[in-house]
């Protein structure tokens, strides 16, 4: 394994366990998701790995180089894009790109061709020559993210590169990760964006609170519900939760939207009882399907993810 | 690794002087607008009898740009850093901590430079005063800008709030401007000020623009060694605090 986690723990002042007995790892070529709601102990597991944070035990290796010993072996062997976008404020973007692609050691034309080349196929050419602040903060996202592959090292950590991003360049954002992927590099992505970690990830872990509570690739995750399904129903506007039957299991509620786990032999029932809500003007509409990633996200975790439709995630 | 390091260095300076120029004609009026102020301005204060201090003035004017700029500025730009926390950024690219500073260091000197020799031209122009100008005023003010520069972060590194930092850096304007022997010779001051100047560094900083720019007699090498000491200990405790991880 290109990235090892043993056992790591991080305890700030004041007690807080930050990181509670982790333990991944991560392959070259694979893309790796880290998903957790905000809090979670994502950005610390980040720091520790690119040694800006030392644990208070365990161990991190990468290609079986100690990296809580060799912090410089770590900055040169990850390459990182912030959740902040700092870095970009005071600078042009095509020189925040290819000064990050020299100082990872890159030749300045190679440099220079390789930024022309994401910041066509990511369509920021109009903000080449902006300065961050002048931008918006999806283009300061994007080009933060050219920042981190300009140059690939063998680690890519991405932390939520694609919020503030329009759809479009989204999908482009995505290739490229796949891309490096293919080219060698390891990519953790750190998200709590579940939906698009499904279709990006090759495997994944979700923290809460510190610590691991699954791993695994997403059909594996998925696996573990069985062959249930679920249904999802949004309510119409204003309307109270309605009471709902014994069949539709683990209900996971936050404004409008209610999702439930079906088990195979309610399937019928489940659906003549949205379709009665929705004839009722209750629900505004359901859908019924596979279990997703996001269902099995919400068991985990306990609650929906605040940046959903749904801001105040309760369970019930 | 020397090679290493002199690259890096190099693209440090590139990165700060990029970041820095959209704010390069702000710090430009600034140190005009101070030059002015202290040259001709505060002249007017001085009956025509003190037109010997002439000289204090026109040479403790650049000495006042580079301290204000590396004891003021310098420590608002880092403590904001730290607020911001895009230090989490940088320590995370494949380059030694203490370069990064040192190339920021390296830029507040060109950022200042203007600013030093306007105030040169404008105070000798308007006091009709002929400067001694030394080979050595070289060597004196690239270090009285970087060692003004790293007193200014180790200064808000070693802060424990940032913000603290930035009100503290604001109240040194005053210490610097009006009760440093800068403008003025330090026998004027009350004798208690003076023993604490002795360990300062301001006394010596002006010395180093006296000595090299006027007949006025000063220790320089004493000037040179103290400011010297001063910029070897601020890069200490810098380095001390930008390695250390949490």
């Amino acid at each position: 394994m290109l990235l090892e986690i043993k056992d790591v723990c991080k305890v700030y002042k004041g007690k807080v366990k930050a990181n509670d007995n982790i333990s991944l790892s991560m392959a070259k070529g694979e893309v790796f998701g880290l998903l957790g709601p905000n809090g979670a102990g994502k950005t610390t597991l980040v720091n520790q790995v690119i040694g800006i944070t030392v644990p208070n035990s365990g161990t991190i290796t990468i290609d079986g180089v100690d990296v809580i010993a060799n912090p410089a072996f770590a900055r040169q062997a990850c390459s990182f894009q912030p959740q902040n976008q700092l870095p970009v404020y005071l600078l042009p973007a095509i020189n925040a790109i290819e000064l990050v692609g020299q100082i990872r050691g890159m030749r300045k034309a190679d440099v220079r061709r390789r930024a022309n080349e994401l910041i066509d196929r990511l369509g920021i050419g109009q903000w080449r020559n902006v300065i961050g602040q002048n931008s918006t903060g999806g283009i300061r996202r994007l080009v933060c993210f050219c920042m981190a592959v300009v140059a690939p090292g063998d680690i890519v950590i991405l932390d939520e590169p694609t919020n503030d991003i329009d759809p479009l360049r989204r999908r482009q954002l995505w290739q490229e990760v796949r891309s490096l992927a293919e080219a060698g590099s390891a990519v953790l992505l750190v998200t709590h964006n579940v939906h698009e970690a499904e279709r990006v990830v090759d495997r994944l872990a979700i923290i809460d609170e510190g610590r691991v509570l699954g791993s695994g690739t997403p059909a594996e995750l998925k696996a573990s519900e069985g062959d249930s399904m679920r249904l999802e129903l949004i309510l119409e506007p204003g309307m109270e939760p309605p009471p709902l039957p014994d069949f539709l299991l683990e209900t996971v509620a936050s404004n409008r939207r209610m999702i439930s786990k079906v088990e195979k032999e309610n399937v019928v029932s489940a659906l003549e009882l949205a379709s009665k809500l929705k004839d009722d003007g209750k629900v505004e509409e359901f859908s019924l399907g596979p279990i997703t990633l996001e269902d099995i996200y919400i068991r985990m975790v306990g609650r929906l993810e605040e940046d959903e439709e749904t801001p105040e995630g309760e369970t019930k | 690794m020397i090679l290493g390091w002199l690259r890096s260095y190099l693209l440090m300076l590139k990165w700060h002087a990029l970041s820095y120029r959209s704010l390069l004609p702000f710090f430009m009026i600034i140190h005009i607008m101070m030059a002015l102020g202290v040259v001709i301005g505060i002249s007017l204060f001085m009956p025509p009898q003190f037109s010997g201090f002439a000289k204090y003035l026109i040479t403790g004017t650049p000495t006042l740009i580079l301290l204000t700029t590396g004891l003021v500025t310098v420590p608002q730009i880092v403590a904001a850093a730290r607020l911001e926390q895009t230090f989490d950024y940088m320590w995370s690219l494949p380059v030694p901590r203490i370069v990064y500073v040192a190339g920021d260091v390296s830029v507040w000197f060109l950022i200042a430079l203007p600013g030093v020799v306007i105030s040169l031209v404008v105070g000798s122009i308007y006091h009709d005063f002929t400067l001694q100008v030394s080979p050595l005023i070289v060597p004196a003010f690239i270090l009285m800008s970087i060692a003004a520069s790293f007193v200014g972060y180790a200064f808000a590194l070693a802060v424990p709030s940032p913000r603290i930092a930035q009100v503290g850096s604001q109240v040194l304007i005053f210490i610097i401007m009006f009760f440093s022997p800068i403008l003025y010779p330090a026998e004027r001051l009350p004798d208690w000020m003076v023993a604490v100047h002795k360990v300062l560094p301001m006394q010596y900083m002006a010395d180093l623009s006296r000595g090299t720019l006027t007949d006025i007699d000063v220790n320089l090498g004493l000037a040179f060694a103290i400011t010297g000491a001063w910029c070897v200990f601020a890069l200490i405790i810098s380095w001390l605090i930008i390695t250390r991880r949490h």
